[in-house]
């Protein structure tokens, strides 16, 4: 094989987030197909699964493939991209019978509340059912093919992204509506009868012939953009024709192919059959493992690897060079740990505090200290840790702590120091509910993590004596943080340690399936918490969380950057700390504590009776999903940027050997997936707002009064956040 | 139900049906080569430009893998010359036929471009004038995806307005 071809072939043009949408559709497919495989068995389940995965691996074809890298330059190549994406991918997927896997893959939550309205709407449903009904399928597919291949439409296509984009997608789609006649995939029937089906395709297929015949026998250049291209009139027509070919015999087969089998099946009078066998629902899941037991196993590995990872982090920062990018606690607990944990957070829960390597060294100095004090009862809240946190956000800047691995060190020492004295003098988990603030960042954003640990059966509950999960028993502790299981609602304060899972002796404790945000919009008593809007400590600690997350952006943004660098020069060499404090002052507690008083009292104008500092309470935490939005889209960018950083440093470290530093880059992807995280917060927040506001006020009218500031507050943030990621920022554990 | 559902689901799909646009800004033929230059995103704007070079064999069209390829951007501002040059390389192209580089153009104006090939022991050239336009401002850009939001607020407004109105049809059962 010469070069060009070899170059042609290797001319994938992978794109990240359309192989991720295909990936993800195929995983809502299996599970769904997985789902309803459990209940009902069909002969035809392993055909159905290979007919939506081999379609969507020709959709990923015809997008990723080298078809679509010279389809600007090859109209046969173009020809052929068209040809997957109306007469292969739509059949293929629509043998799959894919509704019901797809509805059934998805959370049931959503498919019931979220999809269900629309799905029931008479009026979309009498427009799709006009939609796949025969004529009009066919009329549409007909004008899509004969549109888009006049000359104006298809130059407009190859000039522009968008109207490519939307040339594809009515192929795409013109193709399921047109294919659905055929294959039938949903449980109806159609009114027409079977037969139609032979003259509707041989029909599609006369206008696609004729069409074809046009490419190839009109001797005129059709389209300009392939003559510039080419270098003479001769090229361009032949690749003219070899595109019409292929639009017309490998089409015209595949017209052909279901028209035999529909007359096969019309002359013999066959029908489909439908043989399955209804299964026992979940007798396959007997026995296994739950998910928490199995992470319940893993801890202790985990725990320790952390602990290995700290220590040579530890190591590194005190004798390593004080280089952060060629340092790993310039890198690994900056831009690795937050970001990952952040990960952990979005898609699972808080296992960070569930691999902590501080709690590990604690456990095993318990092993030689009394702990039998008890917390002193004054400092049984949030404000100890809200401070922490508050310092944090100030030092980290004022003193370049990420820049520095020699401090970077002495933190995570400090940091066992701490938990080792804390909970080897004072009983429970002490450190972790009342002091640590890292503790607090994942408690709070584990409010929008989709599982919680929570008990399986109340029935369950009710008839135990024993309370193991809380007493703890021979084998194991019960939960140090005091969280009754029965009256647990939500993860505050849950180290996701799981010791109630292993104490549990019914097995009644498990990470279970929650809609993300949802214990954000009642306020029922919490065990060990209390009601949310009676605790004014862990209110300011959100406060601090939500607005921090902007502050913490914002202050390594190149507007924000210079501004302070020009207030540095002009105030002297020692200010820069106190620009940093007066910055994080006003932004993460001034800004705020306006900006909520602001919103209570316009919300109290339509709910009378209730105090400010109440209504504050109760729709603070509200805030919380679009604090996490900010956050991750704030880590996520040092992730993204500085992933490859720890191999250099790692190569230093253990093998002492030099290493190429990570170079700075920003992926073209980044920016939209952050966008698209923050959109999740706020929309989240705004939901919250509107089911707390509902359960309040009652009625529609009302809500909205006593709402609106606060939504205005949540979009305030929103809009201080696309400023932020609009503009450029600092790249951590890099060389600039 | 089902239809509606199956249909709904699927349009999932419609973002990943898009293409690429490249546009012809610079086509020569010199000695034994026809050199073209592709422009990504048309127009192009200040700030980072993807650029693309396809070298050909006047013969017989094939494209000519081995050649190495400068591309170059100048302005003229009054005795200034400002210049941006970067090689186009396979590596850099998604089109493996073709040579791409990504340069950074640091203002809008009248640039002039060129494509410098060199390949087989010939040199050629091919040269455009390139009337950069001042970049798009992020907003512009990310449009799209600040929209979802409103758009997300519709639908939700018009389920819930869906389910109000199914709660007052649906008639109640007697005690």
């Amino acid at each position: 094989m010469n070069s060009a071809a070899t170059a042609a072939l290797t001319s994938w043009n992978l794109d990240g987030p359309v192989s991720a949408v295909l990936l993800l559709l195929c995983a809502i497919y299996v599970r769904g197909w997985r789902r309803e495989r459990l209940l009902i068995h069909r002969q035809s389940d392993s055909l159905r699964l290979t007919g939506f995965l081999s379609g969507v691996f020709v959709l990923f074809v015809a997008v990723e493939s080298p078809l679509d890298s010279f389809d600007g330059t090859y109209l046969a190549a173009h020809m052929a991209q068209h040809l997957l994406l109306m007469m292969v991918a739509p059949p293929l997927i629509l043998l799959s019978h894919p509704v019901l896997p797809l509805l059934k893959g998805l959370p049931k939550s959503f498919v019931k509340e979220g999809l269900g309205p629309f799905l029931t709407w008479r009026p979309l449903r009498s427009f799709l059912e006009w939609l796949t009904a025969p004529l009009v399928a066919w009329l549409l597919f007909v004008a899509s093919t004969i549109v888009w291949h006049l000359p104006y439409c298809y130059e407009l296509a190859l000039g522009s992204r968008v109207w490519h984009g939307a040339q594809h997608a009515s192929f795409f789609w013109t193709g399921i509506v047109f294919w659905w006649f055929i294959v039938e995939p949903g449980p109806g029937k159609s009114r027409w009868p079977r037969w139609a089906g032979i003259p509707y395709l041989l029909t599609a297929d006369i206008v696609n012939t004729a069409l074809s015949a046009i490419f190839v026998f009109s001797g005129r250049v059709l389209y300009p953009s392939y003559a510039a291209v080419h270098l003479t009139r001769a090229q361009t027509l032949s690749d003219q024709t070899l595109g019409g070919l292929i639009m017309w015999v490998p089409g015209e087969i595949i017209y052909l192919i279901p028209a035999f089998f529909l007359t096969m099946r019309v002359l013999t009078g066959s029908k489909r059959q439908g043989e399955y066998i209804v299964r026992q629902a979940r007798a396959t899941r007997a026995g296994r493992r739950s998910l928490a037991a199995n992470l319940a196993r893993w801890r202790r590995p985990i725990q320790l690897a952390m602990l290995l990872v700290s220590l040579l982090v530890i190591a590194d920062g005190f004798w390593g060079p004080q280089i952060t990018p060629i340092n790993l606690a310039g890198i690994l607990p900056w831009i690795h740990w937050r970001g990952l944990s952040v990960l952990s957070l979005l898609f699972l829960g808080n296992l960070f505090c569930m691999a902590c390597p501080f709690t590990f060294v604690r456990d095993l100095g318990r092993k030689v200290m009394p702990a039998r004090l008890r917390w002193p009862r004054q400092l049984r809240n949030k404000w100890t840790p809200a401070l922490l946190f508050l310092l944090y956000l100030w030092s980290y800047e004022a003193f370049g702590v990420w820049d520095s691995p020699w401090i970077t060190a002495w933190i995570i020492a400090g940091y066992f120091g701490a938990a080792l004295v804390v909970d080897g003098l004072f009983r429970g988990a002490s450190f972790c509910k009342y002091v640590c603030p890292i503790g607090q960042f994942n408690f709070i954003s584990s409010l929008i993590s989709p599982r919680e640990v929570a008990i399986k059966s109340p029935q369950v509950c009710r008839s135990c004596q024993t309370y193991d999960c809380i007493r703890g028993n021979e084998q194991t502790h019960g939960c140090e943080l005091y969280l009754f299981q029965p009256k647990k609602s939500g993860n505050l304060d849950c180290t996701f340690c799981l010791d109630c899972v292993k104490a549990c002796p019914h097995g009644n404790i498990d990470l279970v399936s929650i809609t993300p945000a949802q214990t954000l919009t009642a306020d029922p008593y919490r065990s060990s918490i209390g009601r949310l809007s009676s605790r004014t400590d862990l209110a300011v600690l959100v406060l601090l969380f939500v607005f921090g997350a902007f502050v913490n952006a914002a202050g390594m943004v190149a507007p924000v950057v210079m501004r302070e660098h020009a207030w540095h020069a002009s105030l002297g060499m020692d200010a820069m700390p106190w620009i940093v404090g007066a910055f994080v002052l006003v932004g993460a507690v001034l800004v705020p504590a306006m900006a909520v008083s602001a919103a209570g009292f316009l919300s109290k104008i339509s709910w009378r009776g209730r105090k400010v500092g109440t209504i504050v309470r109760r729709f603070v935490f509200a805030l919380v999903p679009i604090g996490f939005g900010m956050w991750a889209a704030h880590i996520l960018y040092h992730l993204a940027t500085g992933w490859n950083a720890p191999w250099p440093a790692l190569a230093r470290a253990l093998a002492g050997t030099a290493a190429a530093v990570a170079l700075p880059a920003v992926p073209s992807w980044l920016t939209p997936l952050q966008i698209l995280t923050l959109n999740a917060g706020l929309l989240l927040t705004l939901w919250v707002l509107w089911k707390v506001a509902t359960e309040s006020a009652g009625q529609v009218r009302a809500a909205v009064a006593l709402v609106w500031p606060w939504m205005a507050v949540s979009v305030g943030l929103y809009a201080a956040g696309v400023w932020v990621l609009f503009q450029p920022m600092q790249m951590r554990g890099m060389m600039h | 139900m089902r239809i509606a559902a199956g249909l709904l689901i699927v349009i999932s799909c419609a973002c990943l049906l898009s293409g690429d646009g490249g546009s012809l800004v610079a086509r020569k033929q010199t000695g034994p080569f026809v050199i073209s230059v592709f422009a990504a995103d048309a127009p192009v704007r200040a700030g980072k430009a993807d650029l693309s070079v396809m070298v050909q064999q006047v013969s017989d069209e094939s494209p000519v893998m081995d050649a190495t390829v400068m591309l170059r951007l100048t302005k003229a501002t009054g005795s200034a010359v400002t210049e941006v040059a970067a090689p186009a390389t396979h590596a850099k192209a998604t089109n493996k036929t073709l040579y791409a580089a990504q340069l950074t153009i640091p203002s809008e104006g009248a640039w002039r471009l060129s494509a410098d090939v060199a390949a087989n022991g010939t040199n050629a050239e091919a040269t455009a004038d390139l009337n950069v336009m001042p970049p798009a401002p992020p907003a512009e850009r990310y449009w799209p995806y600040i929209a979802l939001i409103p758009f997300a607020v519709f639908l939700f407004a018009f389920n819930r307005w869906l389910r109000r109105r199914r709660q007052f049809l649906t008639p109640r059962a007697r005690p």
